[in-house]
């Protein structure tokens, strides 16, 4: 390298660090983004949609890591245990930062303090959906037919989030469901096309078709305020019982990173997050994005733990 | 004609440069890897499981499926050419496979096994197209119950009619069940027999136990028996085309073969090991040529062959339209389609219409490429069967470390191959089988979970597996099924008892 090109580089370097971060590149080597699941699901895809706009758009080369095991700590775990240079992150999720702290009574690693918690990338929302054949159009009627007949309910496992929001909508509605746990949402939808579950919670977005089909009925959405995309459908909220849980996806580094880096990655983040097709793209994902700063991000993710405690404590999920 | 313009499409699919593509891949890794005695096709669709999260959900599928049933093809080579089975279930094709080749007759034998594969393929292909879609009608009123039922009836029949010993086939796929056990229970997410290592949380992998059990443990077992790698055995391609008669010879065979290999490989819990067995023996007791048969009959290499390559067509249909598989390695068909968000069941064909036609038109053009590798080609298969095996065999082990670590990134996932791989030498070492404890291994977590799903939803009443008239009906076969190997077993110990009892 000759002398000037490396006064340059200097130079740049100096002005990224001293001025108000820009969106950019800010690693040499090539940057892993660490998935908590195996390919092919919403996390992995959400993964490599922001792995290929680092590089287009910035020139940033990202690859994508799939440590998929034990609810998420297996990723979590690994990435704490990286060095703080900005090239290892994690596209962390409520699994092993909200569930995994109370559900797991021995953790490798603090959510909090193993971690620089960067960027919030956005969250979906679930719902609750019952049989059309049961001809029940609100809550009402579904703590009706739970006090009747009673109610059996698919969830996608055990310490799901759809496992625990269908315990805290019971605690909600002051009633007593059957909770069967499947293995993902998929297998639970299949029984319940077979007609042998009355319900069954899942993010709204991925059962649209079915919602326009009429296949399903559904009843509330655990978001705070309705959906743009589903305004027909009523939040638990407005029908007085205050439910509210979403599936949170982050972007997070290793603990010590250092705050220039950070402020750079937020930008960055922030940059892609709010270009068109990758708006377009979470959308069908059903993935909305809140900006949120750092500190407000670290807070949150903090934060989120202790709300969901009791609910987690409530549903009886510890994995020992 | 529905089946008609559906496989019309499927056709396009798989006429589609990628797939074909990655079928011919498939089809000649599954040759090369059946071929090669010691490892078949579970531990090569281990190895390439990992390429295929890149690829599209169809031609991850069909090359997968490529690897399956080339794997039948190649299996017979080192059959017929040294005795030595290249895949569990070409060991009846050793039967007169190989005494034809010691008559000088291993290039019609060959031949022969190559075209009963292609029948017996083309058979399965047609069986498939035509019950997958009848059974998917049926599978969508399929609830738990239903399920844990046909499950049940998978594992009855895969230790009722295992090779080798029934009692050590028992053994095995208790074993099986128990292994998989291990992990959090998926009822309550309590963890079980995890021993405190985070990676056992979600249980052992199957990746892990096939790659252990099937690839590095039947390779420890082959160094220990072909230390200096394979005779050549004298193959002149003068005498490679069958006769006419012999040509006359294979059609019933061929044809009946395929019948019931189809039949059985459809069953979840047998197998194509099964399938040729069965086969052969219906096919002793029919043939004119009955007298022949063990002494190098064409009809005896045209049954097994035709047989297994038919069961791995139909193999598929439980997989893809229950999402049960019947064997290890539609487990890792089914695994394949998860990962890309594909459930397996009986929305299947109508959700993923190209993927399962296109599947189906690239059995004929697979088998096509196949006949075309197996019968000008074959030279090239023989010269494999030389390459020394200090060459060959550690190469696999790398491969087969890097499949598994690439899996989940993960090096204690290579420790505990290795650690299966040992478990799998010591099986072979007392004549257990490895595939009974796989199958327990796969299919008694299912069975769990269905069962627990069933109480659950029946709110504890156990009779809902009498009263719902499916479940009912599979378990009234499944019950006859014990009745047949209990009765069957007690004759043969009768039998042979009373010739032990002959005075001499």
């Amino acid at each position: 390298m000759n002398s000037t090109l490396c006064l340059a580089v200097t130079a740049a370097a100096l002005i990224a660090t001293s001025a108000h971060a820009e969106p950019g590149a800010w690693s040499d080597e090539p940057v892993r983004i660490v998935v908590t699941f195996p390919p092919g699901g919403t996390s992995d895809l959400v993964a490599r949609l922001l792995a290929q706009y680092l590089e287009s758009e910035f020139g940033q080369r990202a690859v994508v890591d799939n440590r998929p095991g034990a609810g998420g700590t297996v990723a979590a775990d690994y990435v704490a245990q990286q060095p703080a240079d900005g090239t290892t992150l994690i596209l962390g999720n409520n699994a092993p930062f909200t569930i995994a702290p109370t559900q797991f009574d021995t953790l490798p690693y603090d959510p909090v303090e193993s971690f620089t918690h960067i960027a919030n990338l956005g969250a979906s929302t679930p719902g609750l959906f019952v049989q059309p054949s049961l001809g029940i159009t609100d809550l009402d009627g579904f703590i009706a037919a739970a006090n009747g007949d009673g109610i059996t309910y698919g969830s996608s496992g055990v310490g799901s989030i759809t496992h625990i929001l269908g315990n805290a909508v019971d605690s909600a509605l002051g009633i007593t469901t059957i909770h069967v746990p499947y293995q993902g949402s998929a297998p639970a939808i299949q029984d319940f096309r077979a007609g042998v579950l009355d319900a069954f919670y899942d993010s709204m977005a991925q059962n649209a078709a079915m919602i326009e089909d009429d296949e399903v009925v559904a009843l509330a959405i655990a978001s705070p305020e309705r959906s743009v995309r589903f305004p027909d459908i009523p939040t638990f909220r407005e029908q007085g019982y205050d439910v509210v849980i979403e599936n949170w996806t982050g972007l997070s580094g290793p603990a010590g990173m250092d705050a220039d880096m950070v402020a750079t990655i937020h930008e960055t983040v922030e940059y892609i997050m709010a270009l068109p097709p990758v708006i377009e793209q979470m959308d069908t994902w059903g993935i909305s994005h809140t900006e949120m700063s750092t500190e407000d991000f670290n807070a949150f993710v903090a934060n989120t733990i202790e709300v969901w405690r009791p609910l987690i404590i409530a549903a009886n999920v510890n994995g020992g | 004609m529905e089946i008609l313009s559906n496989f019309g499409d499927g056709l396009l699919v798989a006429m589609q440069p990628q797939n074909l593509l990655y079928c011919f891949v498939g089809v000649f890794l599954g040759t090369f890897i059946g071929v090669l005695p010691g490892i078949g096709s579970m531990a090569a669709i281990s190895m390439i499981l990992p390429l295929t999260f890149y690829l599209e959900p169809t031609t991850a599928l069909v090359m997968i499926a490529g690897v399956y049933y080339g794997a039948e093809y190649g299996g017979s080579i080192a059959s017929i050419l040294m005795n030595i089975p290249g895949t569990p279930s070409s060991s009846i094709t050793c039967i007169d496979g190989y005494p034809m080749a010691r008559e000088g007759r291993a290039g019609i034998a060959l031949f022969a096994s190559a075209i009963a594969s292609f029948g017996g393929g083309m058979i399965g292909m047609v069986v498939m197209a035509v019950l997958a879609p009848a059974l998917a009608a049926l599978a969508l009123n399929f609830g738990p119950t239903e399920y844990f039922a046909v499950i049940l009836l998978g594992l009855v029949a895969a230790s009722a009619v295992s090779n080798g010993s029934p009692l050590k086939g028992v053994a095995m796929v208790v074993a099986g069940l128990m292994l998989g056990t291990v992990g959090v229970d998926l009822t309550t997410g309590t963890e079980r027999f995890t021993l405190g290592i985070p990676e056992l949380r979600d249980g052992v992998s199957l990746v892990i136990v096939a790659m252990g059990l099937f690839g590095v443990g039947e390779l420890i077992v082959s160094i220990k028996a072909n230390r200096h790698g394979a005779q050549q055995t004298k193959l002149d391609y003068k005498k490679f085309y069958p006769s006419w008669a012999e040509w006359r010879a294979m059609v019933k065979p061929i044809l009946r073969g395929g019948g019931i290999g189809s039949i059985v490989g459809a069953l979840p819990g047998t197998g194509q090991t099964v399938a040729s067995a069965i086969a052969y023996a219906v096919e002793k007791r029919l043939s004119p040529n009955k007298s022949n048969f063990g002494k190098g009959a064409i009809e005896g290499v045209a049954v097994p062959e035709s047989a297994n390559n038919s069961a791995t067509q139909t193999a598929f249909v439980p997989t893809l339209t229950l999402g049960v598989p019947g064997s290890a390695s539609m487990a890792l068909v089914i695994g394949a389609l998860m990962i890309h968000g594909i459930t397996p069941g009986p929305r299947l064909l109508v959700e993923h219409a190209d993927l399962f036609w296109g599947l189906v038109a690239s059995f004929l053009l697979g088998n096509i490429m196949l006949l075309i590798l197996n019968i000008p080609m074959i030279g090239l298969w023989v010269r494999l069967l030389q390459i020394p095996y200090r060459f060959m065999y550690p190469t696999i082990i790398v491969l087969i470390c890097i499949g598994v670590y690439s899996v989940n990134n993960n090096v204690f996932d290579i420790w505990l191959t290795l650690l299966f791989g040992w478990a799998g030498y010591l099986m072979r070492l007392y004549r257990f089988e490895p595939a009974p404890l796989l199958l327990g291994f796969v299919l008694g977590p299912m069975m769990e979970e269905q069962l627990r799903r069933a109480m659950l939803l029946s709110r504890g009443d156990p009779t809902v597996f009498l009263t719902r008239p499916i479940s009912a009906a599979l378990i009234a076969v499944t019950v006859l099924l014990l009745i047949y190997a209990f009765a069957s077993a007690l004759s043969a110990r009768k039998r042979a008892r009373a010739a032990m009892t002959v005075p001499s």
